[in-house]
């Protein structure tokens, strides 16, 4: 290096020429400069696509999001209530919480300037305290970059016309592989329990499923539940209908919605239990001392046999009156063997006896025993009576030989009858109960037509019994109105003759009522007419002097607090008490009535 | 490639070591605290493993284990060895190896610290990052950050309105959990 | 009376040399150092320990806070390594993208002590030229990813988003200006007699005892020793690109690494510009399962980047459960900020210490974690 280095010393002043020119720099804030498109700035949250999950605090690694309540959000079914607010001192605007959101509320914005001396002030609700981020939205969710995965595992089934051959189940249920895969969808929020009547563990079991904890999930169920195979077969599945995935899963899947397959994944566990043995030995359960209190409960369906389950393990002595001889009510006598095998029942049965449960089967109420018999020996009496009683059509013609009612048909041939139907079997009716009947037709070689005086998308039935209908060949005729039957010359029912009907809204907003189109009889011709339009309870063993002591209205028994009717000795559930008639609103009543009958006898909480 | 120089280990040292090829690159083996600096020595010396990669320890508290990780690498091969040492956790004790490498020093001081394992005859000031530490090393899994975070700071007011979703849920619809299941919930 | 020549003086915690909070206490005889030992412990945010408590995608949006300057090989890693115990592919698409993320952090990191090293001299025009150059580059990543600072873009399976409409473009056109100031810098710094004035001949590392002292990146480069992650142990798509590593600059000194740093300014443009040309089209990211229920088989994988300051080692480890069992960082300033530096400062000029730091690239987030 020269002592003088020229270069060195020149070079460096080319800098001055900077002066000449425009700066980088921008003159804030007279200048505003706007954040970039996918900028992540504040939270912003539409608060009524929001459900309140939590899934945004949950996956929160600085622990910035609370949920809290906040004036003007209600809670309602399928939704916590619950919104989140984010502490933006600790937040590290990583989003995460915004890849999580299976309702795609929640986003963060441009905006990012917030200046306050008051630490505490950082507590922002998002949605409420920036009402105007709506219109700054940038780094939002979206289903195609979001962390929950909306598919569900799909189940498999026997194919349409392979099942009509036989009783065989349906659903064959996932293996162990697609059970962790489906559970490890579930982001626990918890809100399908709000809607389970019986407010289930679902959240629980889901997740001891996803960490392959099976025998841990079937005690989480036994918990609450003593019929998960019932349940994970043929449960009518509210908590699905509510799912967080739902919100987002709609376009694949337009019945399930991408629903988390709860009853699925019920039904898996229950695999792990092949036997009534097995089940005793993964639940294991504590069986209290006896204390000498005698329960008697009348009807050994859902309800009964819950209430049953749950008071001998505390230590009751109970016995179960069982007009006919197999337990299980209208699960064992009204749902058909190909969705609820034999098997799967008996053995909750079997384990129910087997930690103490007193079964007298063949034992009808009213005739081989007097209810006031029972009263008077009983400390409590539970009533799970059901609806066995069928509806009558109401039609001109309806008593005629081959018109017979779907429940009896189906308790026919659930209790090993052959009742023959014929080849041409027209069903009456759009709910499950109809579907039953004609599945089960079809699986005796019968063509089944379905006539349902609404539209398709009306019927009450579950959309997949619809569907398995359709699959294994059942024609499905709406907007029918049948209006008489005709005998042939064998004094037996020939014909079916049925109104057109086009469907007409009453009044606006109403469910549109179908409406006869005159002129427009079609006969079909049948060689047996299955109606299925409804059923009732049958009182007629309760002695009238009773009856006003517990009251019976419209044919429902009416219960308090607890399941428990205006005598406090006598509770009640099961389709005769609640309005939605399934089996787990049974379970439900059962193990609600087992909470009273220990508060009110045991006197504790 | 791999595959010769575990078996050159293998037949130098014997029943000393055992390993296996790990992946692309990679070549794992486990050995004692007793061979460890014969290993790397000869790794270093004759083989040309003149790099110390990485210097890492893992806390296998089921095992009642240390696991300590010498990653040293090849410019000529291009392999790393990972060689791995297991040490007592009651009694933790591991050979000093900073003649080797120098900057072994710091990962050993680092060591010491967090996961309280000495090794022997390793001079470097005891205390490194932290300062007037009395707690165990709070790299052992049995240090509960958590619990020293809540003993020792204060959590800012104007959250205690937290709720938590499923308990929100549960006492809505009087939905009893049983404790055992507890531990599922989120 | 014997007097005693030797001072003893503490320099920092508060950012000695614009490299971070750390302290350095040097022995002193006159302006000479006869010692230094350094002292950390003011960044100290045990995020390792942090880890533990996380599950595995929590734990990405720590990671990238361990090095300030340049976040992303720390996701990258991290995300690499992840992939690696679990065997999840990542898309192609992805992996450019990844380099491309990787070499615009380079370049960005570059961009900073292109302001700290004659910074630390006392040319400060030279830093607000580069630092402002640098917004450039970080509105690109504002666009790209939604962060300027910490991107939290390259994730285990892929990256969070596609690149946004005409964004290529937008980044040559980044590169073009950056390649005309690369010119600018030279004549205001590398020409500058000032300047080499005060880096010919300071800070020498001795290339004999580099490797032995775990020297990495430029700093080794700079004793002329070729040795580069991503040509000795080619990750993502670099077996694909082409570009040269330095090894002509030998004298191990700050001048040496600075060329080094200036040789391979150049070079990640080259790179950036090659990514974009060949970027493939297709999906950028192989879905993880739910995060809180996404398990990571039982496993361990050592991962390397080659950082802007040297070679930047992952140990990962898995138990087979929801959360890491171990994350660990070995960033080059772990060992060029103890060891090394320590060493190197012997000899020293107390005005010099901050400028080897610098030539270092002693990070103290990263040497604390």
């Amino acid at each position: 290096m020269s002592f003088f280095n020229i270069k060195g010393t020149v070079n460096p002043l080319t800098a001055l020429a900077q002066f000449a020119k425009k700066p980088h720099t921008l003159r804030f804030p007279e200048v505003e400069v706007e954040a970039k498109d996918r900028y992540r700035g504040v939270h912003y949250n539409d608060l009524q696509a929001c459900i309140g999950c939590g899934n945004c605090s949950t996956i929160c690694m600085n622990e910035a999001i609370d949920m809290i309540n906040i004036a003007g959000i209600d809670s309602s079914k399928g939704d916590t209530g619950l919104r989140p607010r984010v502490d933006n001192g600790r937040c590290c605007w990583c989003a995460l919480c915004v890849e999580v959101c299976p309702t795609g509320s929640l986003s963060l914005t441009k905006d990012y300037i917030y200046v306050t001396e008051d630490a505490d002030a950082f507590l922002w609700t998002p949605g409420v305290d920036n009402p105007e981020g709506v219109n700054l939205k940038s780094f939002v969710s979206s289903k195609e970059h979001s962390l929950n995965v909306y598919g569900r595992v799909p189940m498999k089934e026997l194919v349409g016309m392979e099942r009509v051959k036989s009783f065989a189940e349906v659903v064959l249920g996932y293996e162990e592989a697609e059970a962790r895969l489906e559970a490890s969808r579930c982001i626990s929020c918890g809100i399908c329990t709000e809607v389970c009547p019986e407010h289930m563990h679902i959240p629980e079991y889901i997740n001891a499923i996803a960490a392959g904890k099976d025998e841990d999930a079937l005690r989480i169920i036994y918990d609450n539940n003593p019929f998960p195979e019932m349940c994970g077969k043929v449960c009518t599945r509210r908590c699905e209908e509510v799912c967080a995935m739902t919100h987002r899963g709609v376009e694949d899947d337009p019945h399930d919605k991408g629903a988390i397959a709860i009853r699925w994944l019920k039904r898996y566990v229950t695999e792990t239990a092949p036997t009534a043995e097995r089940i005793k030995e993964i639940v294991n359960p504590e069986i209290s001392e006896s204390n000498g209190f005698k329960v008697s409960i009348i009807g050994a369906g859902p309800s009964g046999l819950t209430a049953g389950y749950y008071l001998a393990l505390r230590g009751f002595d109970v016995t179960i009156y069982e007009a006919l001889n197999k337990a299980g009510g209208m699960t064992m006598w009204g749902i058909p063997k190909y969705r609820f095998p034999m098997d799967s029942l008996d053995k909750q049965v079997e384990y129910m006896e087997s930690i103490g449960v007193k079964i007298k089967y063949n034992t009808r109420v009213g005739v081989d025993i007097q209810f006031d018999d029972i009263y008077s020996n009983s400390d409590a009496v539970f009533l799970g009576i059901g609806y066995q009683k069928a509806w009558t059509l109401g039609i001109d013609g309806d008593d005629m030989p081959g018109v017979i009612a779907a429940v009896d048909y189906l308790r026919e041939i659930n209790g090993g009858g052959t009742l023959d139907v014929g080849n041409k079997v027209v069903v009456i009716g759009g709910g499950n109960v109809a579907i039953d009947g004609a599945r089960v037709s079809a699986r005796h070689g019968a063509d089944v037509t379905i006539l349902y005086r609404r539209r398709v998308q009306d019927m009450p039935a579950d959309w997949e019994e619809i569907e398995g209908a359709e699959h294994e060949g059942i024609t499905i005729v709406p907007q029918g109105i049948p209006v008489k039957f005709i005998a042939g010359d064998d004094g037996k029912v020939k014909y079916v003759r049925y109104l057109k009907a086009e469907m007409k809204v009453e009044k606006e907003g109403a469910r549109p009522s179908p409406v006869a189109i005159e002129g427009s009889e079609t006969d079909i011709e049948v060689t047996t007419v299955i109606g299925a339009i409804g059923q009732e309870a049958d009182y007629s063993f309760i002695p009238e002097s009773f009856k006003d002591k517990i009251e019976i209205n419209r044919g429902r028994i009416i219960t308090y607090e607890y399941n428990q009717t205006k005598d406090p000795k006598v509770f009640a559930g099961g389709d005769t008490v609640n309005k939605t008639a399934d089996a787990i609103s049974a379970i439900a009543d059962g193990f609600q009535a087992v909470k009273g009958i220990v508060k009110m006898l045991l006197k504790e909480e | 490639m791999e595959q010769e120089l575990l078996d050159l280990l293998v037949e130098h040292f014997q029943d000393r070591i055992a390993g296996s090829v790990k992946s692309d690159k990679r070549v794992e083996i486990f050995t004692s605290t007793s061979a460890i600096e014969d290993v790397l020595m000869y790794a270093k010396n004759v083989l040309g493993y003149i790099h110390l990669v990485h210097f890492s320890c893992v806390d296998w508290i089921e095992e009642n284990e240390f696991e300590l990780m010498y990653a040293i690498f090849s410019p000529k091969s291009k392999i790393t060895i990972m060689s791995k040492v297991r040490v007592d956790r009651e009694n933790p004790v591991a050979p000093n190896i900073d003649y080797i490498w120098r900057h072994a020093n710091t990962f050993e001081r680092e060591i010491r610290e967090m996961f309280g394992i000495e090794f022997t005859g390793l001079i470097a000031e005891k205390e490194m990052i932290l300062e007037d530490w009395i707690e165990m090393p709070p790299m052992r899994r049995d240090f509960d950050t958590a619990e020293y975070a809540k003993k020792t700071f204060f959590d800012r007011p104007g959250r205690e309105d937290a709720q938590d979703v499923r308990e929100t849920i549960i006492k809505r619809t009087g939905e009893e959990l049983p404790e055992f299941s507890k531990k599922y919930s989120r | 009376m014997k007097q005693d020549r030797s001072t003893t003086l503490y320099l920092g915690p508060q950012h000695p040399g614009i490299t971070g909070n750390m302290m350095i206490k040097l022995q002193l005889e006159g302006d000479t150092i006869v010692k230094a030992t350094t002292h950390v412990g003011y960044l100290h945010r045990g995020f390792e320990k942090l880890i533990e408590r996380r599950n595995w995608l929590q734990s990405f949006t720590i990671l990238c806070r361990m090095c300030v300057p340049e976040p992303d090989p720390n996701e990258e890693n991290y995300a690499r390594a992840v992939e690696q115990i679990e065997g999840r592919e990542v898309p192609e698409r992805a992996k450019y993208i990844r380099v491309l993320v990787l070499e615009l952090a380079r370049l960005a990191s570059l961009l900073l002590w292109y302001a700290g090293q004659p910074g630390s001299a006392g040319l400060y025009t030279m830093g607000q030229w580069s630092v402002g150059d640098r917004n450039y580059i970080l509105d690109l990543f504002e666009e790209l990813t939604g962060g300027r600072i910490y991107h939290m873009y390259i994730w285990p399976g892929g990256v969070r988003r596609d690149l946004p409409e005409g964004f290529g473009d937008r980044v040559l056109k980044v590169m073009d200006y950056l390649e005309k100031r690369w010119k600018d810098y030279d004549r205001l710094m590398f020409d500058n007699a000032i300047f080499q004035k005060r880096a010919k001949g300071v800070g020498i590392i001795n290339p004999k005892k580099a490797r032995e002292w775990g020297v990495v990146g430029p700093p080794l480069r700079g004793c002329g020793i070729k040795s580069d992650v991503r040509i000795d142990e080619p990750y993502e798509v670099y077996d694909k690109l082409d570009f040269q590593v330095p090894d002509m600059y030998k004298d191990g000194d700050v001048w040496s690494r600075a060329l080094v740093r200036r040789f391979e300014f150049l070079q990640s443009i080259s790179i950036v510009r090659q990514v974009i040309e060949k970027m493939p089209q297709g999906p950028v990211f192989n879905k993880i399962p739910n995060p809180h229920k996404w398990v990571v088989p039982k496993g361990d994988a050592l991962v390397k980047t080659e950082t802007v300051r040297g070679e930047s080692a992952f140990y990962v480890v898995s138990d087979g459960s929801n959360k890491p069992r171990r994350v660990h960082l070995k960033g080059p300033a772990y060992i060029h900020g103890f060891t090394l530096l320590e060493d190197v400062l012997v000899g020293a000029n107390l005005a010099d210490v901050s400028f080897i730091m610098n030539s270092l690239g002693t990070c103290p987030p990263e040497m604390e974690r």
